[in-house]
């Protein structure tokens, strides 16, 4: 009797999916890592002729990668700290203040997702055309600053009214400033889904390729930029694999943190789901 | 997503609602002049253009010449074909799996679950890189079907289907998740309920979970138009040079051929063709909100 009930359970959707999954999304990225650690791979052998690190000494030793990292890198800290600059007041007010428009204000920053992004960028390119802002560092700070607004606003607002109203009051019962509640009470509590929200958009702002290809081409050069470029014109089958490998660290670092904040429920509701 | 009531947390210190908006007021004038004001000045700009006389008239001139040339009507045609098939595919793929993790429980349904939301890590451009050397030319589809003594297959890179998969691929996470939080709202009573009458599988699903879940359909199917009609990075690098999908033609009208009239035209053609999606999705987050 036991046996058969366990022979029953056995899952076979789940081994299904799990097989299927694996090989559709995993299979694909394991090549780009063993392609990124060969030295010689002709065609008709399945498996590389050659292993060896030859490919990371020459990327590493190229000019333009080493200078779209840094601008890569500059480029994602500036707008994820000017972004948190403007958004977390901003959340702050939308979770706890009352203001005329409140609601309003808040479902405009829907707008942005409204439309087809491209459409959008495009749009936005006739205006910066005007300003002089095509081609320059700043143009593509104010493109993916804009990109960074609805997630570093809605996650941090769903963060301060998570907080517990109550032992907010309790410490201003017992003589605590305001200041004071916010350091103590309100921040540790908010704050791990805040950090989540500034890692994401670190990340998002790091990969974000269409703005910065529209507005900053040729002269501002990300990663992304750069690796379309690779893909296009290099030869070298190798290049593209390790730039593939670096380029995808920050979003290995967002896995490790972020996972929990997009399991759960809240995320998919930011999409209105 | 949701705001609470004001009613709730406002004190009764009037000077509150000064400071609420001074807090908000960079992120929402950013809101009006890199997304409103570009929006109205795009339509502004391709109705009235340039004349003679030095001045600004009404013309449709721009529109007129996108839907006469061939050229433009094949990429507008293209995009259209890439978006159903997309939209179509995602469902179908996204469905079972979601169904799947509603009702599974354990290690493996955790496995399948982090795979599903995996591709949301990976950026597009890797992809792009990916598919190029598993699908593309003496890739590694070829080298296995070679290895056992089979014909090459007909690669997908550089045709319609190379963005379609990618972009399949792309968008399987919000799919998925979308679609699983809906499936969150279908109680196991009412399941139970009909399995109890007699209800077989087909007509559980059919009956019971898809009327509850079909807003989720929706709005999986109006998040997904939006994001592949005017998708660029992954159509630029995997599709055809012509036709072309609406992101790769509006870059290259704009900065290629330094045309930027024509190209805020085909963006406005792109609004235009989405405004249902786009309205559908603010109108169900706005409810969703309410509920």
């Amino acid at each position: 009797m036991a046996r058969v009930l366990i022979e029953r359970r056995i899952d076979w959707y789940g081994i299904f999916f799990a097989a299927l999954l694996t090989l559709v999304i995993v299979f694909p990225l394991i090549v780009v890592g063993t392609w990124a650690f060969t030295n010689v791979w002709r065609f008709p052998s399945v498996i590389p002729q050659e292993f060896g690190i030859k490919y990371w000494q020459m990327t590493l030793a190229r000019a333009d990668v080493w200078s779209s990292i840094t601008l890569s890198l500059s480029l994602s800290t500036v707008v994820t700290l000017l972004s948190a600059l403007i958004c977390l007041p901003a959340a702050y007010a939308f979770a706890r203040l009352d203001f005329p428009g409140r609601n309003i204000l808040f479902f405009s920053f829907l707008a942005g997702h409204a439309f087809p992004k491209f459409g959008l960028l495009v749009a936005i390119a006739g205006i910066f055309l005007q300003l002089n802002l095509i081609g320059t560092f700043w143009g593509v700070v104010l493109i993916q600053l804009v990109g960074t607004l609805l997630f570093m606003i809605w996650i941090p607002v769903a963060a301060f009214q998570a907080v517990d109203r109550r032992m907010e009051e309790a410490a201003r019962d017992v003589g605590a400033s305001p200041m004071r509640v916010f350091w103590s009470i309100t921040l540790p509590q908010a704050g791990p889904t805040i950090a989540a929200a500034i890692l994401l958009s670190f990340v998002g702002t790091f990969y974000e390729t269409e703005g910065a290809w529209l507005i900053g081409a040729p002269q501002i050069r990300t990663l992304p930029v750069l690796m379309i470029s690779f893909i296009n014109n290099q030869p070298v089958i190798q290049f593209g694999a390790v730039l593939s490998v670096l380029l995808w660290v920050p979003s290995f670092i967002a896995l490790l943190f972020a996972r929990r904040v997009i399991s759960s429920g809240s995320f998919a509701r930011g999409f209105g789901a | 997503m949701s705001l609470t009531p004001a009613n709730d947390i406002v004190g009764k210190n009037n000077g509150r609602g000064l400071t609420g908006l001074l807090l908000v007021a960079i992120p929402v004038f950013l809101v009006g002049w890199m997304i409103i004001w570009p929006i109205i000045s795009a339509i502004g700009r391709t109705i009235w253009l340039p004349n003679e006389g030095g001045g600004r008239s009404f013309s449709l001139e721009t529109y007129g010449f996108f839907f006469t040339d061939q050229y433009s009507l094949n990429n507008l045609g293209v995009t259209l074909w890439t978006t159903g098939v997309c939209a179509v595919l995602l469902v179908l793929i996204c469905l079972p799996i979601a169904l799947y993790l509603r009702f599974a429980k354990g290690r493996l349904a955790a496995y399948v679950q982090g795979l599903a939301i995996f591709p949301m890590f990976v950026p597009s451009i890797i992809l792009s890189y990916a598919i190029i050397r598993v699908l593309g030319p003496n890739g590694t589809v070829d080298l296995l079907l070679n290895a056992m003594h089979l014909p090459k297959i007909r690669s997908p890179y550089l045709t319609p289907w190379g963005p379609v998969i990618g972009l399949v691929w792309d968008n399987i996470p919000l799919t998925v998740l979308i679609l699983l939080s809906g499936l969150g709202n279908v109680s196991n009573q009412s399941i139970e309920a009909a399995r109890d009458v007699g209800a077989g599988r087909l007509a559980v699903l059919w009956h019971i979970i898809l009327p509850r879940i079909s807003n989720s359909i929706l709005v999986a199917v109006s998040f997904t138009v939006l994001g592949i009609f005017s998708a660029f990075t992954l159509p630029y690098v995997l599709g055809p040079a012509a036709p072309e999908m609406m992101g790769p033609f509006m870059q290259r009208t704009f900065r290629d051929l330094n045309d930027p009239t024509n190209a805020i035209t085909q963006a406005v053609i792109a609004f235009c063709f989405c405004i249902v999606f786009g309205l559908f999705y603010v109108r169900s987050v706005a409810k969703n909100r309410s509920a």
